[in-house]
């Protein structure tokens, strides 16, 4: 790289919508035969894929390919896999297994080396059964495997962006030659579940479901709502403290004249 | 013989031999059937000065104007009027007033005018809001609290305040007092959480605004305005038009000069319009090379064109690329920060490395946040994870953060006033009790809690007083 490239773009940050997370389908007892592993239940898909999903796509996400930018993603897998550490080097960036339980995959993206950039890690909970109701703070028990396996695909998908700051000309005029495609603005497919949006369960259901811009206004104007109840409550509660206080002064001229 | 008839004359002045009376007879019938057929609606002195050469016109305009129908105001003119009490929404006393009512209105509607008893948004503060905001060296918190009741209990009529205005050792002008009261309800607003917009906060703000030194400046032009003498307007009058005269010989001189420097320099001058006309030019030019590139026209004119433009181009570039710009980084998801202008060139360790949005959102500070976490719980929000981690969704997050971390605050500010409270009515019961008699008469009151405060206090006082009696 020559010097004139190593120029970094101050005061520029630009991001990358991706998604993670998995697919999940329950195995048909035929299906389970075949394998080496009769205890396996699920076969599953991890992914890293950008956020946008490709029309007439089977994929949540995926539209764009994301080698532009990110040069491998590592899958730690539950140690009890053979080699665990599944590194996937061109798109699409996706490990498929068979198993039976849930756990914690470690998933570390390492980027071109345009970007001079270290790999970023963290993690997503493999989820195998379907999303159930939260009922007092916890969620209801998953139905029985025959149920489940009725029900059809599990996804359990996080959108997140990745931020470059300030980069090096030459990894922005990358970035800048891969203009991500947009989120469809409207809903077309169903709601990606969330566990921090419980009421998108219902909306989650009924085929492969798809990120839109929507889903972003709709966090929001939850978000507001909450900040505006709780700055009604303050003002309540900055009227009490003021009467008390008034109280308060009072009885204390009370105390000195007494 | 006879006299030379007509005809005789005409032949001997050889003049043609016009109409006779005879054909000119049978001209008059057709004039009298046209005025026959007068139109109606004109009189006929009329008819005859205009005669049928303007009907229509005629008959549009004197035809019958019609007029709205006027109306029917009801019962001939009849009202019934009745002398009935009524209840006044906006009053919280019992007192009952009367007023004369049409009869026919419901007995039972609203007080109509009661909407209009708005009450001005008035603020209050807590001691810890005001240690931390509003302090002033010229103001005692007591006098502050003094100055907002008063401005509570006269609607911010700042006249009636100032009337009223009966502080030790305090010697207030109207405008100290506005500028202390509006400033800290600036504060009040700027500081508290918002629930709002900032466009509506701003708005506020610029509501609360007032600036001391020029009011009391506008006041002195007011007053020194009112007591002018006659000479004294007078001579100002005679200024102004001079003034006036002066700038207008000012405006031409300038006009002149510059036409001159217009027709001995040409575009070298520099002057305005003829910049605008280069504008123009240019826009012409910058669709030619287009133009012609369609039409499969050789290079040369197209360079020519171009490098005739690139000096005097250098201007509307950078604005063109600033409209653009954000559309440009809305699709490649760039957000532009300002660089702080410092020469030192940053190092390495000065980067911010790649990251996750969703690995940044706010947290709440540590000493609040299982409160933050209970209240977040308790709205059903959850401030760990978002679905759509974004930009301007962790802002929001993060306002709501703060205003869940204020609200920990003042319940916990409550909490530790209620615990004083206790205390201060303990020592009060336990003082009182030292006393004679008069603990029976405070332990009473007690009893009646913190509902009745008021009474109790009168009661209090009046214990006081009666103690120099015993």
């Amino acid at each position: 790289m020559s010097s004139a490239e190593r120029v970094r773009v101050r005061g520029v940050s630009i991001y990358r919508p991706i998604i993670y997370g998995n697919t999940a389908v329950v195995l048909t007892p035929k299906e389970r035969e075949v394998l080496p592993t009769p205890d396996h239940t699920h076969r599953w898909t991890v992914a890293v894929r950008s956020a946008a999903s490709a029309p007439d796509s089977e994929n949540v996400g995926g539209a764009d390919d994301l080698s532009y930018f990110i040069k491998r993603v590592t899958f730690k897998l539950h140690d009890t896999y053979a080699n665990p550490n599944r590194n996937v080097d061109k798109a699409p960036f996706e490990v498929s297994e068979t198993g039976w339980g849930e756990f914690e995959v470690q998933i570390r993206i390492n980027f071109v080396a345009e970007s001079g950039e270290k790999a970023i890690t963290f993690y997503h909970h493999l989820k195998l059964h379907p999303w159930t109701q939260i009922i007092n703070g916890e969620p209801e028990q998953p139905p029985p495997l025959e149920i489940a396996a009725k029900i059809g695909p599990v996804h359990s998908w996080q959108y997140d962006e990745v931020v470059f700051n300030d980069p090096f000309q030459t990894f922005l005029n990358i970035l800048t030659a891969h203009p991500p495609t947009p989120l469809p603005k409207a809903k077309r497919r169903p709601i990606p579940y969330h566990t921090s949006n419980p009421a998108s369960l219902e909306a989650s259901k009924g085929g492969t479901p798809e990120f839109t811009h929507e889903m972003e206004k709709e966090e929001a104007e939850r978000l507001e709502t909450a900040r505006k109840k709780i700055i009604s409550e303050q003002e309540k509660w900055r009227n009490i403290l003021i009467e008390k206080e008034k109280e308060l002064a009072k009885l204390k001229t009370q105390l000195t004249d007494a | 013989m006879a006299g030379p008839s007509a005809a005789d004359v005409r032949s001997i002045l050889s003049l043609p031999n016009l109409s006779t009376p005879g054909p000119s007879q049978p001209r008059k019938p057709p004039a009298t059937t046209e005025r026959a057929r007068k139109p109606e609606g004109i009189s006929r002195e009329l008819y005859s000065l205009i005669g049928p050469s303007a009907p229509t016109l005629a008959a549009a305009q004197l035809s019958k104007p019609r007029l709205k129908q006027k109306p029917n105001l009801g019962g001939g003119g009849r009202v019934k009027w009745e002398w009935r009490s009524f209840k006044n929404g906006a009053r919280n006393d019992p007192l009952r007033l009367s007023h004369w009512v049409k009869a026919s209105t419901d007995p039972e509607a609203e007080y109509k005018f009661a909407v209009y008893n708005v009450q001005p948004n008035s603020y209050t503060y807590s001691q810890e809001e005001y240690t931390r905001w509003l302090g002033d060296k010229e103001w005692s918190k007591e006098e502050t609290d003094y100055l907002f009741d008063l401005v509570r209990s006269y609607d911010a009529r700042f006249y009636v305040v100032a009337d009223r205005y009966e502080y030790p050792e305090s010697n207030r002008t109207m405008e100290d007092m506005k500028e202390r009261y509006y400033s800290v309800c600036r504060k009040l607003v700027r500081n508290r959480p918002w629930a709002g917009d900032d466009a509506s906060k701003a708005n506020l703000l610029a509501s609360l605004a007032f600036d001391k030194e020029r009011e009391i400046t506008r006041k002195g032009y007011v007053a020194s305005l009112e007591t002018r003498t006659a000479s004294e307007i007078a001579e100002e009058e005679a200024l102004y038009v001079e003034l006036r005269r002066l700038e207008q010989n000012e405006r031409r001189f300038k006009k002149e000069r510059d036409e001159l420097l217009r027709t001995l320099l040409g575009i070298e001058s520099g002057l305005p319009d003829i910049m605008a006309d280069e504008e123009s030019l240019n826009a012409t030019t910058t669709v030619e090379p287009k133009r012609s590139r369609k039409k499969g026209d050789t290079d040369p004119p197209v360079s020519a064109s171009t490098s005739m433009n690139t000096i005097s181009l250098g201007q509307p570039v950078p604005r063109k690329q600033s409209a653009k710009s954000a559309a440009y980084d809305a699709l490649h998801c760039i957000h532009r920060t300002e660089v702080p202008q410092t020469t030192t060139t940053a190092t390495k360790a000065a980067h911010q490395p790649v990251y996750l949005r969703s690995y940044k959102l706010p947290t709440p500070k540590s000493a609040t946040g299982p409160r933050i976490a209970q209240i977040m719980g308790e709205l059903g929000v959850s401030h760990t994870r978002l679905v759509m981690p974004t930009r301007e969704n962790s802002a929001q997050l993060e306002s709501l953060l703060e205003a869940a971390g204020a609200l920990v605050e003042t319940k916990k500010q409550v909490d530790r006033i209620e615990q004083e409270i206790r205390i201060a009515q303990e020592r009060l019961g336990k003082s009182s009790e030292g006393g004679d008699d008069e603990a029976m008469d405070v332990d009473e009151n007690d009893g009646e809690g913190e509902a009745n405060e008021d009474g109790r206090a009168q009661s209090v006082v009046s214990t006081r007083s009666s103690r120099p009696r015993k």
